[in-house]
Order: C-alpha cells, then sequence, then structure tokens
C-alpha cells in the first residue's frame, strides 16, 4: 500500500515536472498549474515563514515530499480500491488466507491510519528536527538549545527533562494525530453503516436493515465521506505545517 | 488486538525506508528541478518586468528628445525663413539703388548730349546768321565792304548777338 502511494506520488510528480522544466519558456498548464501551486503554497507559506529565508531550499522537499506523500495515502484511503479487491476474492477468486491477494488486502486500508506508519513518519521528522537544528548551530550547540540559556542551574534540573520530554511528545503527538483523525473518520462511517445489519438482526427482517440503510446510514456515511474528504487536506496540511514549525523552531531557538 | 494499533516494527521501518527513498528519488527527479525552474521563472519575470521598465523610460526619453529635436528645428525654420526675408529687403534694396543710379547716368547722358547738339545747333546757327547777315547787308548797301570791315562787321554783330541772348 505504501509503496503503491509512493510510486503514485513519484510517478505523478516527476513525469509532470520534468515535462515541464523540459519547456524553454516556463508556461505552466494543466495539471502542472494545480501541481505548482500546491509546491510554491507549501514553499511559501508552510516553509519560508517557519523556516526562514536561509534554509527554505533545504527543507522544502522534505515538507513537500510529507505533503504530497500523506495527501495520497489519505486520499486513496478513501477510495475503496482493497474493499471491492475483499469483495472479489470473497464472492469470485476464492482464494486462500494466505494468498497473495489475501496478503495485499491486510495492509489495504488507509496506510496513514495505521499507527505504525505515522509512527515512521513523525521519526523521520524527529531526526529532521535534530539534523535542522545540527546543520544550523552545530550539533553540540544543537542540544545546548534545547534549554533557555543563563537560568538557575537548579531549574536546569527539572527543564532538561522537560525539554527531553518534549523532544519526543512532538512526534509522537503527530503519529496520534494523524492515525487518529484517519481512523476515526472510517470507524464512524462503519458504525454508521453497521446500522443496516443491526436493525436487520433486530428485527429480523432484511427489509428494516434496508429500509435504514437507505434513509439514514447511506446519507449519513456521505456525508461523512464528503467530511473526510476536508480532513484528509487538513491533516495532511497540520502534518506537514507542524514538521516546518518544529524544523524552524529547532533553527530560530526562541529564549 | 486490531492490526492498526498493533505494533509492528517492520511496517515502522519500511514505512521510513519507503518514505525515505521516496523523498531521495522525489527531491532529485521532481521538486528539485520545479523549484530551480520556479527560481527560474521569477528571476526571469522580475527580468522582463525590469526591461519593460527601462523601455518605458527610454521611450520616454526619446519622446523627450524628438520633442526637443522638433522645437529645435521649428526654431531653425523661423531662423532661416526671417534671414531669407531680410535677404530678399536687402536685395530688392540694391537693386533698386542700382536702378535709380542707371537712371541718373541716363538722365546725365541725355542732358549732356542735348547740351552738345543745342552747341552744335547754335553754332550752325550762328554760321548762318552770319552768311545772311552778310548777304543782307551787301544786298543793303549795295556794296563790298572790304574783308576786314566785313569781318569786323560780322564779329560786332555777333557780339550783339551774344550779348543780347544774356
Amino acid at each position: 500500500m505504501l509503496w503503491l502511494v509512493g510510486g503514485f506520488v513519484f510517478l505523478i510528480a516527476t513525469l509532470s515536472i520534468r515535462r515541464y522544466v523540459k519547456q524553454d519558456r516556463l508556461v505552466p498548464s494543466g495539471f502542472t498549474n494545480a501541481l505548482e501551486a500546491v509546491v510554491e503554497f507549501v514553499r511559501d507559506s508552510i516553509v519560508r515563514p517557519n523556516v526562514g529565508n536561509q534554509w527554505v531550499n533545504t527543507w522544502t522537499p522534505l515538507i513537500l515530499t510529507f505533503f504530497c506523500f500523506i495527501l495520497t495515502a489519505n486520499a486513496i484511503g478513501l477510495i475503496p480500491i482493497f474493499e471491492v479487491v475483499a469483495l472479489l476474492d470473497r464472492f469470485v477468486l476464492h482464494t486462500g488466507a494466505n494468498s497473495f491477494v489475501n496478503r495485499l488486502i491486510h495492509g489495504g486500508t488507509t496506510a496513514t491510519a495505521n499507527f505504525n506508519v505515522t509512527a515512521g513518519l513523525a521519526t523521520v521528522t524527529f531526526f529532521a528536527i535534530i539534523v535542522a537544528g545540527s546543520k544550523a548551530h552545530g550539533v553540540v550547540k544543537h542540544w545546548k538549545n534545547i534549554v533557555p540559556h543563563g537560568l538557575h542551574p537548579l531549574i536546569y534540573v527539572m527543564l532538561i527533562p522537560i525539554e527531553i520530554i518534549g523532544m519526543f511528545v512532538r512526534p509522537f503527538a503527530l503519529t496520534m494525530r494523524l492515525a487518529a483523525n484517519m481512523t476515526g473518520g472510517h470507524i464512524a462511517i462503519l458504525s454508521i453503516l453497521s446500522f443496516v445489519f443491526l436493525f436487520s438482526e433486530m428485527f429480523a427482517r432484511a427489509i428494516a436493515g434496508i429500509g435504514v440503510g437507505l434513509v439514514v446510514a447511506v446519507p449519513l456515511a456521505v456525508g461523512i465521506s464528503a467530511l473526510e474528504i476536508i480532513v484528509v487536506l487538513v491533516q495532511a496540511y497540520v502534518f506537514t505545517l507542524l514538521s516546518a514549525v518544529f524544523i524552524g523552531m529547532a533553527i530560530h531557538v526562541h529564549h | 488486538m486490531n492490526p492498526l494499533v498493533q505494533p509492528d516494527p517492520g511496517l515502522f521501518i519500511w514505512t521510513i525506508l519507503t518514505f525515505l527513498v521516496l523523498l531521495a528519488l522525489l527531491a532529485k527527479f521532481a521538486w528539485g528541478p520545479l523549484l530551480k525552474a520556479l527560481d527560474r521563472r521569477q528571476e526571469a519575470i522580475r527580468k522582463s518586468l525590469d526591461e519593460a521598465d527601462r523601455a518605458k523610460q527610454e521611450f520616454a526619453r526619446l519622446q523627450d528628445e524628438s520633442a526637443k529635436i522638433i522645437e529645435q528645428a521649428r526654431i531653425e525654420a523661423g531662423s532661416i525663413l526671417s534671414r531669407t526675408r531680410a535677404d530678399a529687403e536687402r536685395l530688392r534694396e540694391d537693386l533698386k539703388a542700382k536702378a535709380k543710379e542707371e537712371a541718373d547716368a541716363m538722365m546725365r547722358n541725355a542732358e549732356q548730349q542735348i547740351q552738345l547738339q543745342t552747341q552744335q545747333a547754335m553754332q550752325q546757327i550762328r554760321h548762318q546768321v552770319a552768311d545772311m547777315a552778310v548777304m543782307i547787308a551787301s544786298k543793303l548797301l549795295e556794296r563790298n565792304l572790304a574783308k576786314e570791315d566785313n569781318d569786323r562787321l560780322i564779329s560786332d554783330t555777333l557780339k550783339q548777338i551774344e550779348l543780347s541772348r544774356h
């Protein structure tokens, strides 16, 4: 699933950008326009204000990759590709539990709804923060920058553990926020769609379930899916924005 | 346990690897060239705007210059015209003076001529008058005076005529 997302993002971005860059006169058109708008938005509204002019070109690729990767992974999660494959397997293909198709389906939910995936991404942010600080201030100075200078020694006894915890809490928060948001929407849709089976069970009639499904469950699920589209965008934005903010905090130490 | 919340180091590591590979590839093939292209285009836009500004200034300058040239040409044309007018005036005066001079010369010439002819005519008349006087006198006296007497008489007569003219 991740590789699918990665390959998809890579192909789309690389192909359109190569075609674009090869032109003599840089006039964007069609899809390139949208991509360029995204790139400029990420660079000028997310990276530049946080990281600063000096480092903007160093960190824009990372933030852009975060944005595109997370956005694509989130968005593909909304399209029931693997659900369709699973249906086909169940009713048509009848492959075994250990077949390739089944293993594909096993990983085939929204990639970013899995805590392991988001934890991986947040780990990248975690190290990016350290690298950014070290590049801007030198390795030793970066670690000294973690706590404010010139305070009473006793305060450091409290402050240093707090800041070190904070260092880990940031990526942890990123992990949880993204994964929980992605899971939440799917669980809500799942719950609402289970009304159909609940009501069928309660009244012991399929027609009750179908009725509830048509009147309540499907419209609600459609509404939540629409909401999910916004959530998909917002969460990709939030993850990248916070990554940029954290990297910027390591570069511009405010104490 | 739900696979979504089950810790899975394998997936965790694969995610990081996938992401890093994707980052490296995209940075090399997509973001790098695109960001460079964007910068280049920004530069190109700035440059063309600058050029447009410069062209506008150049245009204004040329317009100024051409206005100045036209003004100068107008002044020059005016001066040429006035100079020509003065020249023509002077030429006319010259011609007039020359004509007058010529006319004067002609008048003087004519006067001299007239005087000369008058003198000649007077001379002739004087001779004829003398001859006639001699003839008339000799006829009246019917006698021939001596040649000396004759000449004295004539010159007396002529003196008398000369005196009577004044």
